[in-house]
């Protein structure tokens, strides 16, 4: 009984101070990531209950070698951070991380019995906090991209369009190459706010890298106009927010998506 | 010039909220930045508001170069403005003075009062009754001044969104209404400044948003306590204001 009751006065104390946190943002300016920060995640379902440091996954190295559908798609990748629970038996297995990073097509993890000369490997995912050596430098790398405004600072579609980058949409013995379906049309989302213009959404700019099955029918139904949001919960990182907030070039930059003119 | 006036009273509101002083108009907006001078021999980096906004928008500076809102918060370093990063965008002896040798003192003054020369600058703007005392809204629609919109995209135009908001008091016996325009914040401002973080988007969505925490340096109190035309001036806002 009274462990019940020291139990029921921990929980009350750390709720309050929860709401006493979160009651202290209200009204101010987030910070914004740097670009080099823009769109790296922190993976630690259980890297630190096993002392090893958390893994910062960088979505600009990769996003410049592979769609957005390879991982989240074929490779089955949660759209969260830490959703996919992915353990080192999995990666060894070949499965998620491991799928590319095995040795072969790109540096793989080091076997426990391996592990004590080959640590190294291991440091360029657990890079939490870490200074690591050997990984490519973000402003090195990116250097001759063409700009944005925000996020990584990288028009991706620019950089895509002048062949500086090239992205691969299969990983060989896991992905199944099936013809591809035509894109639909390009459509207008029309604004519900009297003076904001309108959004023209393209199909092509989505599926060449999403394919269909990223967004339909789980984030949007497959039918127009069955499915109702509005920008809040954008903001608040659902439908277009599930990338746009976080990998996808941010909603900070309204006219790249409410781009047609108001009359 | 060292002794800061007292605060400009003058609205009888000013006991009502027990609103935060007001330095003298040349220093209005002016703030020292000691992030990591704090540590170091240099004096602290005085930086002048009114100097700038008289040739950038708000937004290059507290959007484009991701300057955040709160003097000391943003991760400024030499090295960094050295790489262009912060304010070697500018500052870099193309657009603006280089960061050299003989140019440190420009900036590292340790001094708040380091531009009170140059504030006649501004004498032939319109007048305003509170902090620097200069209306840049009416400055810029006059086209006194011609702020760029954006350094890194040369075609950039706001979205011209003209709704003008009308904001019901919440305390029983009191009248007097807001009325926030947004043509002339998005002149100097991306949406993006303000929603989400600051104010929501749905119809009175945004929690807490009362005049004690605007005083705070909340909401409204983000700019308009310290560069924006300071909540001293009520009416600018409560225009229904007797």
């Amino acid at each position: 009984m009274k462990r019940n009751i020291l139990v029921m006065v921990l929980l009350v104390m750390v709720s309050a101070s929860a709401v006493f946190a979160a009651s202290n943002n209200f009204g101010t300016k987030k910070r914004m990531p740097r670009p080099e920060e823009f769109g790296n995640v922190v993976i630690n379902n259980y890297s630190e209950k096993n002392n090893i440091a958390p893994v910062v996954f960088k979505h600009w190295i990769h996003r410049a070698k592979f769609t957005c559908r390879v991982c989240h798609v074929d490779l089955g990748f949660a759209m969260e951070a830490g959703g996919s629970d992915i353990k080192e038996a999995d990666n060894l297995n070949h499965l998620y991380c491991g799928s590319c990073h095995n040795g072969k097509d790109a540096f793989g993890p080091t076997t426990r019995e391996k592990l004590v000369s080959e640590v190294k490997n291991c440091d360029r995912c657990h890079s939490l906090d870490k200074d690591v050596k050997g990984q490519k430098s973000f402003n090195e790398y990116l250097k001759d991209f063409p700009q944005a405004r925000f996020g990584n600072r990288v028009d991706w579609m620019k950089a895509e369009e002048k062949g500086l980058i090239k992205l691969k949409d299969q990983v060989e013995g896991i992905s199944i190459k099936r013809q591809a379906i035509p894109n639909p049309k390009d459509f207008d989302i029309k604004s519900t706010i009297l003076g904001m213009p309108d959004i023209i959404f393209s199909h092509k700019i989505h599926a060449d890298i999403n394919g269909c099955e990223l967004c339909h029918p789980e984030i949007f139904g497959a039918k127009r106009g069955v499915t109702k949001y509005n920008m809040q919960d954008i903001f608040a990182g659902k439908f277009c927010g599930g990338c746009h907030a976080k990998v996808a070039f941010p909603f900070y930059d309204c006219q790249l998506c409410h781009l047609k003119e108001v009359y | 010039m060292t002794t800061a006036l007292p605060a400009i009273a003058g609205s009888v509101y000013d006991g009502v909220f027990d609103l935060p002083a007001l330095p003298e108009p040349a220093r209005y907006g002016n703030v020292l930045i000691s992030r990591s001078t704090k540590s170091s021999t240099h004096p602290s980096v005085s930086f002048s508001h009114w100097v700038h906004r008289q040739h950038y928008t708000c937004r290059v500076c507290h959007f484009e170069l991701n300057f955040a809102m709160k003097t000391n918060t943003t991760e400024i370093t030499e090295a960094k403005i050295k790489k262009g990063e912060y304010c070697g965008a500018c500052h870099n002896n193309q657009i603006a003075f280089g960061v050299n040798d003989d140019t440190c003192v420009f900036c590292h003054t340790g001094n708040q009062g380091a531009t009170d020369a140059r504030f006649p600058e501004l004498k032939d703007l319109p007048k305003a009754q509170y902090g620097d005392q200069i209306n840049w809204v009416k400055s810029l629609k006059k086209k006194l001044i011609a702020p760029k919109q954006s350094i890194l995209s040369d075609d950039y135009e706001p979205i011209p969104f003209d709704k003008v908001l009308r904001l019901e008091p919440e305390w029983s016996g009191i009248q007097t209404k807001a009325f926030f325009p947004h043509l002339q914040h998005t002149a100097w401002l991306d949406c993006a400044d303000c929603h989400p973080d600051i104010f929501n988007i749905q119809k009175k969505g945004t929690k807490h948003f009362r005049m004690d925490y605007i005083k705070n340096g909340k909401f409204c109190g983000v700019c308009h306590l310290t560069v924006a035309f300071p909540i001293q001036d009520c009416k600018r806002c409560h225009t229904d204001l007797k």
